[in-house]
């Protein structure tokens, strides 16, 4: 979890289940489907959205966990967190800080 | 038969409901619980999960928590309040991890709870201790209505059944007869040859009266040396039948313990052609004077009450 907090790091982010046959084909999956997701949060966000960043930022940290990658989970919570916090009438905009370092991680993730 | 049909085979899968809003949870816990021979069925959301229940009525259901709509707090109410779902253990598996979220799910009623992302093992372990104690409950249920020394229904479990027997008759009006079944002189094979004998000359008739009748039958152990079978849809003609074929199969076996004497059983049977207006009570008031009587003609015998059918309702009154 430290690593994906710090600024510096840039490198790769791998499943935790990444030798774990059982769940190869699933952790693949995911992975390639996640710029999918990141392109409908980013669509989300600059429509202002709300509805649809919540649940799409729910799944995501709820499924991150189950594939191996707890640290984009925690991002994604985050930005979850973030937005049931915020006051009915603000912009999404102001996430925007929680939304770059959940897709920056994002982009990081492989199998 | 419903919740009475299978006293002892619970050896089939287990089917688990998972209800989860989010797909990827339902296929890493397909590939993660694919070795524990377990049916997975899929809900997602809180509605859907709870029409799936009583659909399928599962060993179990594992519930998140964190849903649109309707939440797991919500479902499990739910759950909890209905008498049919009541008894389905519940495992949450949610994201939540605070402390009053679990409180909340134990008050509700939930039986475990498993923090998501889940450990392998953990998820696995928990399962399992679940389902056996799901597995141990149920076969308490059902112990209460066996008989412990022949396996057949018992006087509680016979109450039941019969007072659903009879209010169908009153309102599908088709044909029922009940057998009344009290072992000849057992006192006798008792005093005579010791209580083990006698014991094991129930359990040979509650073994053979259960192999003899037909499947639609339902035998129980009244008490002592007596026995009852409900025969259904089962005209006295018919009931003459099945019970004689009961009483000469008992006659013919041999006994290792005392070869020198056969065991006989004497039969009072009390059945309608049709709607019968007669009570549950006074029904089976009628089958023991009939089994009076086929005691009083020399035992090892049928004697058949034919209940007036129809609008007849003179014993009404008596029960």
């Amino acid at each position: 979890m430290a690593r994906t907090f710090s600024q510096g790091d840039r490198g790769p982010i791998r499943s935790s289940f990444s030798d774990d046959p059982d769940m190869l084909e699933l952790v693949q999956e995911f992975v390639e489907n996640l710029p999918g997701r990141v392109a409908q949060l980013k669509t989300a966000y600059d429509s202002n959205d709300r509805v649809s960043l919540t649940r799409l930022s729910h799944q995501l940290k709820g499924a991150s966990g189950g594939y191996g990658f707890d640290g984009v989970g925690a991002a994604a919570g985050r930005v979850e967190a973030s937005l049931l916090a915020l006051p009915a009438d603000s912009d999404v905009a102001s996430l925007k800080r929680e939304l770059n370092e959940l897709v920056a991680m994002c982009q990081r993730v492989c199998v | 038969m419903s919740e009475l049909t299978a006293p002892n085979e619970t050896e089939t899968r287990h089917v688990v409901l998972v209800i989860d809003d989010s797909n990827d949870v339902h296929r890493l816990l397909q590939a993660r619980l694919k070795q524990e021979q377990l049916q997975l069925e899929a809900a997602t959301d809180g509605a859907e999960g709870i029409e799936r229940v009583i659909e399928l009525m599962p060993s179990l259901v594992l519930l998140d928590l964190d849903m649109p709509t309707m939440d797991g707090f919500e479902v499990l109410r739910h759950l909890k309040e209905s008498s049919v779902t009541h008894d389905i253990p519940v495992v949450v598996l949610s994201g939540l991890q605070s402390p009053a979220d679990k409180v909340t799910a134990f008050d509700l009623g939930a039986v475990d709870y498993i923090t998501k992302p889940f450990d392998l093992m953990e998820l696995r372990v928990r399962l399992r201790s679940a389902l056996r104690m799901a597995d141990l409950v149920t076969m308490l249920a059902q112990r209460a209505h066996i008989d412990g020394l022949t396996g057949l229904y018992n006087r509680a479990a016979f109450d039941q059944r019969w007072q659903q027997v009879t209010s169908e008759n009153d309102r599908h009006g088709k044909p029922l007869c009940v057998g009344v079944f009290d072992l000849d002189h057992f006192k006798s094979i008792n005093d005579t040859y010791g209580h083990p004998a006698g014991d094991e000359a129930l359990r040979v008739f509650g073994a053979l009266i259960q192999r003899e009748c037909r499947s639609c039958d339902i035998a129980c152990r009244f008490g002592g040396e007596e026995f009852v079978l409900i025969m259904p849809e089962t005209v006295p003609e018919d009931a003459d039948v099945v019970c004689n074929r009961i009483r000469e199969k008992l006659a013919e076996l041999e006994w290792p313990a005392h070869p020198e004497r056969s065991v006989t059983v004497s039969v009072g049977v009390a059945g309608s052609a049709g709607r019968s207006d007669v009570s549950p009570e006074a029904w089976i008031e009628a089958a023991d004077q009939a089994l009076y009587r086929a005691k009083k003609g020399g035992r090892n015998r049928v004697v058949i009450e034919a209940l007036p059918s129809g609008d007849g309702s003179a014993l009404k009154q008596a029960g």
